[in-house]
């Protein structure tokens, strides 16, 4: 770059463009976003995320609608109308149950850790520690439920000689509450994560307000607290939906590869693909996730707008 | 306001707390005990603790390709990342105001494409054409570069706007310094902490990254610990817990530097893979 464009860079003008103040005379607002020496910088970003990502995406689509060899349906109809809408079921049934539960019980973990004052170094204890358990998962997570809830689990075995035998009433760690129980491990300290700021935002004075003008500590919580948190509550239960919903490595590690789950059965058919000629409906289950983490994605971003919106300082 | 006791505050941690902190003693003594856990009891629990399986592990032939491959693969995604990032995040803020908002929905975008979904697409797009993708190990680098794209362009937009950018790059340059010299002696030292939680997470992603990895047949430190479960248990639990040890180090380590530094950025979200 040379020294020429220095000169530019103290121009008042543009501070204007930045802090979002009417448009400068440098540029029309039409061709200032699209001049060269502005765009120029950013080609290699969007360069690579349209090829690595955009462009996965649209041939992984044009596939999904290809019809499966020997059949005339499109793959996307297909993948709903076999055995693999019950993997679909199952697959969202888990990501719901898990997202609720790991929401409440979140919720809970968060309110809680705010509220304790004594030990002050707890709350730090507890934000430090779900920064780490949120981003667990995958390979060493299923280890650790193997070795405390599988069959020879160190917990199972407690329980068995406490007089409950997990195993002989069904339970199974790879089957659908197994993987629920183990999801949960990341899915509360995400919605911790989540609720933290938004419970943070909560200012006392609203508290106070309430408690002055005679309302009790539930009214309080059911009029003014859990209503604005409930945005938060809501877009941190779609968030914990997408994460269990998206979520392979654990999954497949528990149940050593043969659980119902979508992503599992995607491995199948792509594995198989020369021999069945099924490939397309791998892609084609693919691209249904991709539909559904967008329509829940959309949701959550909406949701986190709204919360933000009592948090302006 | 007036002082309550607490009632039900202490049990929901202690409670929840046990949850996340049972799964990691079970882990333990899985990788060093040696005792059936049939046998386990009042007197056995202090009996044959050893290191041996995870040490077999260790001096397995397999092992240290596998865990070489990761450490490398996971280096290079993070230059790979803070090289595409760091100006783009720059430019966005200094200049290219009016495609923020876009650059951030595609940054996005990876949260809406699952890691299957990815590896399935980017196989059907490229198996034909540019078949190194696919068969190179290195080929793993876009695929963990998007993964890595979300919380990476989150954690850098906030690094950024923390400064006062344009005070500092005026300041720079109208004391002579060249671009150059602006980017590497004003703005990464102003940036560090963002610079290194970004390098953190995106590590941590790829060392852990399984879905992919075996999706592709390649021998990464995950995909090696689910081969070596059937054969050696003991060992595989052990590297296991030796990479979640190694992560929460790398995550204590992130939460001192974020309290050090004054501009410290948000706690940050991040969809586990």
């Amino acid at each position: 770059m040379s020294e020429l464009d220095f000169p530019r860079l103290v121009s008042p003008d543009l501070r204007e463009n930045v802090t979002g103040g009417p448009a400068g005379s440098r540029a029309s607002s039409t061709s200032g976003h699209w001049s060269p020496s502005l765009v120029l910088p950013l080609v290699p970003y969007f360069l690579f995320v349209g090829l690595f990502l955009a462009m996965p995406t649209v041939v992984l689509f044009t596939k999904a609608f290809r019809p499966v060899t020997g059949s005339t349906t499109s793959a996307m109809v297909e993948a709903m109308s076999t055995s693999n809408r019950s993997s679909f079921i199952f697959s969202l049934k888990l990501s719901l149950y898990s997202a609720i539960l790991g929401a409440l019980i979140g919720f809970l973990f968060a309110l809680a850790a705010t509220r304790i004052e004594r030990p002050r170094r707890l709350r730090n204890l507890v934000t430090g520690f779900s920064g780490v358990a949120a981003n667990l998962g995958g390979i060493p997570l299923a280890f650790a439920f193997i070795a405390s809830l599988g069959a020879q689990g160190l917990f199972t075995r407690i329980l068995y000689h406490n007089g409950l035998d997990l195993y002989g009433n069904g339970f199974k760690i790879y089957d659908f509450w197994g993987i629920v129980v183990v999801y949960l491990y990341f899915q509360i300290p995400l919605m911790l994560l989540v609720m933290l700021p938004a419970i943070d935002g909560l200012r006392p004075t609203w508290r106070e307000a309430a408690i002055n003008i005679g309302a009790s500590p539930f009214q309080y919580w059911r009029r003014v607290g859990l209503p604005i948190l409930t945005p938060s509550l809501l877009g941190g239960t779609l968030l914990l939906f997408a994460n269990a919903f998206s979520a392979y490595a654990t999954a497949y590690a528990l149940s050593s590869g043969g659980s119902r789950l979508v992503p599992v059965q995607i491995r199948f058919y792509l594995q198989g693909n020369t021999i069945t000629g099924k490939g397309n409906l791998g892609y084609a289950l693919a691209a249904w996730m991709v539909l559904i983490l967008l329509f829940v994605m959309t949701g959550y971003l909406l949701l986190r707008r709204r919360a933000e919106r009592w948090r302006t300082a | 306001m007036n002082k309550r006791r607490t009632t039900w505050e202490w049990p929901v941690i202690i409670v929840v707390g046990a949850f996340f902190i049972v799964p990691m003693l079970a882990m333990t003594r899985f990788a060093m005990q040696r005792v059936p856990m049939s046998l386990l009891g009042r007197k056995t629990i202090l009996s044959r603790w050893t290191i041996r399986g995870l040490m077999n592990t260790i001096s397995d032939d397999k092992f240290q390709p596998a865990f070489l491959l990761s450490v490398r693969l996971g280096v290079v995604t993070v230059l790979v990342v803070l090289a595409l990032l760091l100006p783009t995040v720059l430019w966005l803020h200094l200049r290219a105001v009016q495609w923020k908002m876009v650059a951030e929905v595609v940054s996005l975008l990876a949260y809406v494409v699952p890691p299957i979904a990815l590896v399935v697409g980017v196989s059907g797009a490229y198996r034909d054409t540019v078949p190194w993708i696919v068969s190179s190990n290195y080929g793993l680098v876009p695929l963990y570069v998007i993964l890595c794209l979300p919380f990476a362009y989150r954690t850098l937009d906030v690094g950024f706007a923390a400064l006062d950018l344009h005070t500092l790059v005026n300041a720079s340059r109208s004391l002579g310094a060249s671009w150059q010299q602006t980017f590497r002696k004003v703005l990464i030292p102003n940036l560090w902490t963002a610079i290194l939680t970004t390098s953190f997470l995106a590590f941590a992603v790829v060392m852990g990254e399984f879905a992919i990895s075996s999706l592709l047949l390649k021998r990464t430190l995950p995909t090696y610990m689910v081969e070596a479960q059937g054969r050696e248990p003991q060992g595989a639990m052990g590297v296991a817990l030796l990479l979640l040890v190694l992560t929460t180090v790398l995550f204590m380590v992130l939460g001192r530097i974020q309290k050090k530094s004054p501009t410290s950025s948000s706690q940050e979200i991040r969809i586990t893979p």
